[in-house]
């Protein structure tokens, strides 16, 4: 990889850009704006992308920066201040693929994820959904490493909890099991 | 965080020895509190690719795939007869698609983030790079007539460039964030030592302009620096910078693409200051100030060459 290279990477890496400047978002407006920002942004520093680093993962850092940057404008402390788009949160039944309840756990799941406080939220997005490791994620959000698990952690206890109620008692149970069995 | 939690996800999520293992389970059974965060762990393990995979998104914006592309191009600066017949069969509508199907007319624009004329100025990016491509965007136009022909009195291919590039930037884009001296020094002397070029940076705050950053660019292969300046009100200020070998050429002021611009060379170097609609704002004063060494630079613990610069004015 030379920074030569990274004009033609940016169409083809433009779908994960977008989903994720959406979901960082929540809006499209936002979103548009923030990914073509972070283009002009990285290839202005194309030259700084070090050998090393995974092109797609330089730039989430960069879309994840412009949108601090931007939050930081709009004096917008936290997330939940913003006005969220709901059609975002929306996922469309497909019959002929997965089932109904299927359909209703995703639908949950991604709630679970929009609804975190916004640090959190970054992490599990870029870990959970976009299969980052700890140490790319925290390269991605210029945090150690242990501030990543830290969010990952607390953030998967406050999933844990709104799934809880009802999954809970059955991973209790399960966890219960392995340990009389070991 | 408790080292525990990174002990008890790696124990839910399978990535422990059996041994380590072991040592859990062990600390979970005489731990209630343990056991709890287990439980949320556990509950907390869901399939969120496949949810996410699952959820259907807004497709990419075609108006936004065709802005990223002019930008690809125009970084990638190819040759002016590869990249216009690559695009050629771009669609003389382009221009239309900014109000695309994706968004629903009654959606208030609540974004700040808004560059307004994004598009259009993107493609002139690409075009202004490219040169051949700016005839393309003016369906209609006849390469020989008009402004879009880059005559040989017009401006320099570069300059046209930086300044529909200039176009695109609002306020916002550059006043973000404080000035980042140490970097921008780094910046300054890496154009003087790999670029050589032996850049002064103009102090312009006399002239009501606070220095915000330099970048290093490149145009056909070539360095070229651009200097981003915040005046009090109204867009910002670029004053860009290129080699150029022809004799000096004296201050003069032309309207580009209706950007103010104005060009000057002096010692092996072309520059052009850019800036939008301004009132408040004199360019070819502040030019001539530059061009006539009237004001102080900034960075100036200079290389020899920019000290051998500096005392020529």
């Amino acid at each position: 990889m030379t920074d030569a290279d990274l004009p033609s990477l940016l169409p083809g890496m433009l779908p994960r850009l977008w989903a994720f400047a959406l979901r960082i978002t929540g809006d499209q407006h936002d979103a548009e704006d923030l990914v073509q920002r972070a283009c002009v942004r990285a290839l202005e520093r194309a030259h700084q992308l070090r050998p090393g680093t995974a092109p797609l993962s330089w730039m989430f850092s960069i879309v994840h920066s412009t949108w601090i940057n931007e939050l930081r404008a709009r004096s917008v402390r936290s997330r939940s201040s913003m006005q969220w788009d709901d059609a975002l949160l929306e996922t469309v039944a497909d019959p002929a693929a997965r089932s109904p309840e299927d359909h209703v756990m995703n639908g949950q799941i991604i709630d679970a994820v929009s609804r975190l406080p916004e640090a959190q939220r970054v992490v599990m997005l870029l870990v959970a959904v976009e299969g980052l490791s700890y140490s790319e994620a925290a390269e991605v959000l210029e945090v150690p490493v242990g501030t990543v698990m830290s969010r990952l952690s607390r953030a998967r206890q406050a999933i844990g909890a709104h799934f809880g109620v009802r999954e809970g008692q059955k991973m209790k149970n399960t966890v219960k099991s392995k340990g009389e069995v070991s | 965080m408790k080292l525990d939690d990174m002990l008890l996800m790696a124990y839910v999520d399978g990535d422990l020895s059996p041994i380590e293992r072991q040592e859990i389970e062990k600390e979970i059974a005489a731990s209630p509190e343990a056991a709890e965060r287990v439980a949320l762990f556990s509950a907390s393990r869901l399939p969120y690719n496949d949810a996410f995979a699952d959820q259907k998104l807004p497709p990419v914006p075609e108006s936004l795939t065709k802005k990223i592309e002019a930008l690809a191009r125009a970084h990638a600066a190819p040759t002016a007869s590869a990249s216009a017949t690559a695009s050629s069969d771009r669609s003389a509508n382009d221009a239309h698609i900014e109000h695309g199907a994706t968004m629903p007319p009654s959606t208030p624009v609540r974004s700040r983030m808004r560059i307004a004329p994004a598009w259009l100025a993107v493609a002139f990016v690409a075009g202004a790079f490219c040169l051949g491509a700016v005839l393309r965007l003016a369906p209609g136009l006849n390469p020989a007539q008009g402004a879009f022909t880059t005559a040989s009195n017009g401006p320099s291919p570069w300059i046209r460039a930086v300044v529909d590039y200039q176009k695109l930037y609002s306020r916002e884009t550059v006043a973000f964030g404080p000035v980042d001296t140490e970097t921008s020094a780094q910046t300054v002397a890496q154009i003087r030592q790999d670029d050589k070029l032996s850049l002064r940076v103009p102090d312009l705050s006399s002239a009501g302009l606070t220095f915000k950053r330099v970048t290093r660019l490149r145009f056909q292969g070539k360095p070229l620096v651009q200097i981003e300046y915040l005046p009090p009100d109204g867009p910002p200020v670029a004053l860009c910078v290129m080699k150029d070998m022809r004799p000096d050429a004296a201050v003069a002021q032309a309207t580009v693409s209706d950007m103010n611009v104005v060009t000057w060379r002096q010692d092996e170097l072309h520059y052009a200051l850019v800036g939008g609609e301004n009132r408040g704002l004199d360019l070819m004063a502040i030019g001539k100030q530059i061009s006539g060494q009237g004001v102080d630079q900034l960075f100036g613990k200079a290389s020899s060459a920019s000290a051998a610069h500096g005392t020529l004015g």
